[in-house]
């Protein structure tokens, strides 16, 4: 079951129902998950992990680089409700809800020398499981999902935070390598334990 | 209890004692004698647009369920059972036309009234051993709303919410009342932070003087048209009322000239200048001062702005947010941020606005993450003994034999009321702080206590005021045979 599809009242994925998701690539999952020795899911976690490694050291720039140009990253606001009522998500609003020019102005701020909230950075390890892959019907694009732990600490008084995520990504095949094209970030907390969103997941 | 009567008096000097912003003692008399009286904002009549809509919010450990009743009224409505004491609510928004109580069954409509007792007979004796007629779930002592901003007291004495509000009310038209529709809220983004509540009230009510240090980033990367965020300056900081905030100096120019500079369509400009005072739009259009953040005492701020938000554009955006910092400890806040938008904007203004805010304020917001390390670290500091040493000094504005600085603008350089001053200063942090001793000082009533299914008939006290809404007191019909309050 998508990440996506599995908390919507009608049969709009979140990136569609966004507000900001009129540009984001629309192809979907088909079939089953695929075997884990399928070329393509090694090739997609492999994927998964070298970002991972990225994120950790706060590589923005080239993180940057292997985003889609229409990419559309968005994490949307997950709420308590009722079994049943169709629904886990604020309508209309998100934490994130990135294209390309406000993720790189994302990336342009942690470039500044003046990024305060990284500035001592905070030591960050993304933990990726749980990885799937699905093919869709485009050859040059597979749909994969992941689990994904944040692990932040910064200083030497407060806790580390945590943030638990499953993720859904549309990855596209490009004569460089892979892109990420579309990543919904289902978070698992209704209220964030984490002083700000100045990481990515 | 410690004698905190130096400490307030400090305050009130515009000295401040660090260790306020972490210091348990002083947040259990918060708790006590200011989160129990002051007016507080739940929630707006937007999110719970249709008939048994509701959302959950909360006043420090008490848990409210904001409903709109099959009449349309909205009514907030203590979350626990009359019997057992159980969340009837566990959800955070939905709608329902009941609430049933998932331990012994016992049901209400979405007004509160108490309507399914499992084997009331069989178990109580019927109304002989339970008086079920009449009873609802506890509503909020007061309840207000302005502009359809729901605020609620735990002072069944609350002076009337407009009472309250002031000539603030002034200043939260522009952010709350752009037309006739008034605005809609999406969100609340909800996250913790290891600050205290305080600091990011006062912040919001008056410090410009941060703006050209800790935001300097986003200024760097293009996100604002000014170049500078020295730009600040030439506002102003206003206090009217129990609130107060920041506005910016705009270029000259004509009324619409200025609203177009901040990014407003003509056709929303059209529906400011029909829903306005003349005085409201004087502040834009004669006086040349745009709103950007404010605090409304104890614990709501709003913020407005205008970035930059599309490659290769120069236009600017708009957009309106409101938050409440939720204290949970005297070093921990929740803050809720909404995004708010005039309800008769165009989708694509309305798209643009959400765009601007995601990428400014909230759990994601360029401006919010440097504003929060920096009060983060401060609660952490005010902790420890050292900082029962440190009266910081919170006097910008004022000279030591407590003169100004810079006078007040009068009233033939600035239409709007309150008092207002250009440049930087600490006027705001000083009323809010103010505020907050005044409460500190005064003891609290005890509450009065309610018997359920004992207390004798009785109708509850006419709450604060209200404009659409009632107050969810007793419910309607059967007025004369409903209880609540012993008081």
């Amino acid at each position: 079951m998508s990440v996506e599809t599995a908390n919507v009242r009608t049969d709009r994925t979140l990136s569609e129902q966004s507000p900001l998701g009129a540009h984001a690539p629309r192809t979907q999952r088909t079939g089953e998950s695929l075997a884990f020795n399928d070329e393509l899911h090694l090739q997609a976690h492999r994927w998964l992990v070298d970002e991972s490694y990225l994120l950790d050291a706060q590589d923005y720039e080239a993180w940057l680089s292997t985003l889609a140009s229409d990419i559309h990253y968005l994490m949307p606001v997950r709420v308590t409700t009722a079994l049943g009522a169709g629904y886990t998500t604020a309508p209309g609003m998100a934490h994130l809800d990135e294209n390309m020019y406000s993720l790189s102005r994302r990336v342009a701020r942690f470039a500044t020398e003046h990024a305060w909230t990284e500035d001592p950075p905070s030591r960050l390890r993304h933990y990726i499981t749980n990885v799937r892959t699905f093919r869709t019907k485009n050859p040059d694009e597979i749909v994969v999902d992941s689990a994904v732990l944040l692990f932040r600490s910064r200083g030497d008084i407060n806790e580390a935070a945590t943030i638990s995520a499953g993720r859904e990504d549309l990855l596209r095949r490009t004569a460089t390598g892979w892109e990420l094209a579309r990543r919904t970030i289902m978070v698992d907390e209704s209220v964030i334990r984490m002083q700000n969103l100045a990481i990515f997941l | 209890m410690t004698d905190q009567s130096g400490v307030l008096n400090d305050v009130r000097q515009g000295m401040i004692p660090a260790h306020i912003y972490n210091d348990k003692e002083l947040f259990d008399l918060e708790k006590e004698r200011l989160f129990s009286r002051s007016w507080l904002f739940v929630a707006h009549e937007s999110e719970v647009p249709q008939a048994g809509d509701y959302v959950v919010r909360h006043v420090l450990e008490d848990s409210f369920i904001i409903s709109r009743d099959e009449k349309g009224e909205v009514r907030a409505l203590f979350n626990m059972c009359l019997h057992r004491g159980m969340q009837v609510c566990r959800a955070e928004m939905g709608n329902a036309s009941h609430f049933r109580c998932p331990y012994h069954g016992w049901s209400y409509r979405n007004d509160g009234r108490l309507i399914g007792l499992p084997f009331h007979e069989e178990a109580f004796g019927g109304e002989e051993g339970f008086k079920k007629k009449g009873q609802t779930l506890l509503p909020a002592p007061s309840l207000g709303v302005y502009n359809g901003l729901i605020f609620i007291s735990l002072d069944p004495n609350a002076e009337p919410l407009e009472d309250f509000l002031g000539d603030f009310k002034f200043y939260l038209d522009y952010y709350t009342k752009q037309s006739a529709g008034g605005i809609e809220l999406r969100g609340p983004q909800r996250w913790r932070i290891k600050a205290n509540w305080k600091i990011g009230a006062e912040n919001f009510a008056g410090d410009m003087y941060h703006t050209p240090q800790t935001h300097a980033s986003v200024v760097e990367i293009g996100l604002f048209r000014e170049p500078k965020a020295e730009k600040r300056k030439d506002g102003t900081t206003y206090w009217a009322g129990n609130g107060g905030g920041t506005t910016y100096k705009l270029p000259e120019g004509s009324l619409e000239d200025r609203l177009r500079y901040v990014g407003y369509p003509d056709d929303m400009i059209e529906r400011m200048k029909g829903q306005w005072s003349q005085a409201q739009l004087d502040v834009i259009g004669q006086d040349g001062f745009m709103i950007s953040a404010a605090s409304l005492f104890p614990n709501m701020s709003f913020v407005h702005n205008w970035p930059r938000v599309e490659e290769d554009s120069d236009d600017v955006h708009p957009f309106i947010s409101i938050r409440q910092w939720q204290p949970i400890s005297e070093n921990e806040t929740e803050v809720l941020s909404w995004f708010a938008v005039d309800k008769n904007a165009t989708d694509e203004y309305k798209e643009l606005s959400y765009k601007a805010y995601l990428m400014c304020f909230g759990s994601g917001g360029m401006f919010e993450q440097d504003d929060v390390e920096n009060w983060v670290s401060l609660t952490n500091t005010a902790a420890g003994s050292m900082a029962r040493r440190l009266l910081l000094n919170g006097r910008m504005g004022l000279l030591e034999d407590g003169g100004n600085v810079v006078e007040p603008l009068t009233n033939e350089q600035y239409s709007g009321p309150g008092s207002t001053r250009v440049g930087y200063s600490e006027y705001n942090q000083r009323e809010l702080l103010t505020r907050w001793a005044d409460h500190l000082e005064r003891p609290i009533e005890a509450a009065a206590q309610l018997k359920v299914g004992m207390t004798a008939v009785r109708k509850t006290s006419k709450s604060g005021s209200a404009s659409s809404c009632v107050a969810a007191e007793a419910p309607i019909d059967e007025a004369a045979e409903t209880v609540l309050l012993g008081a």
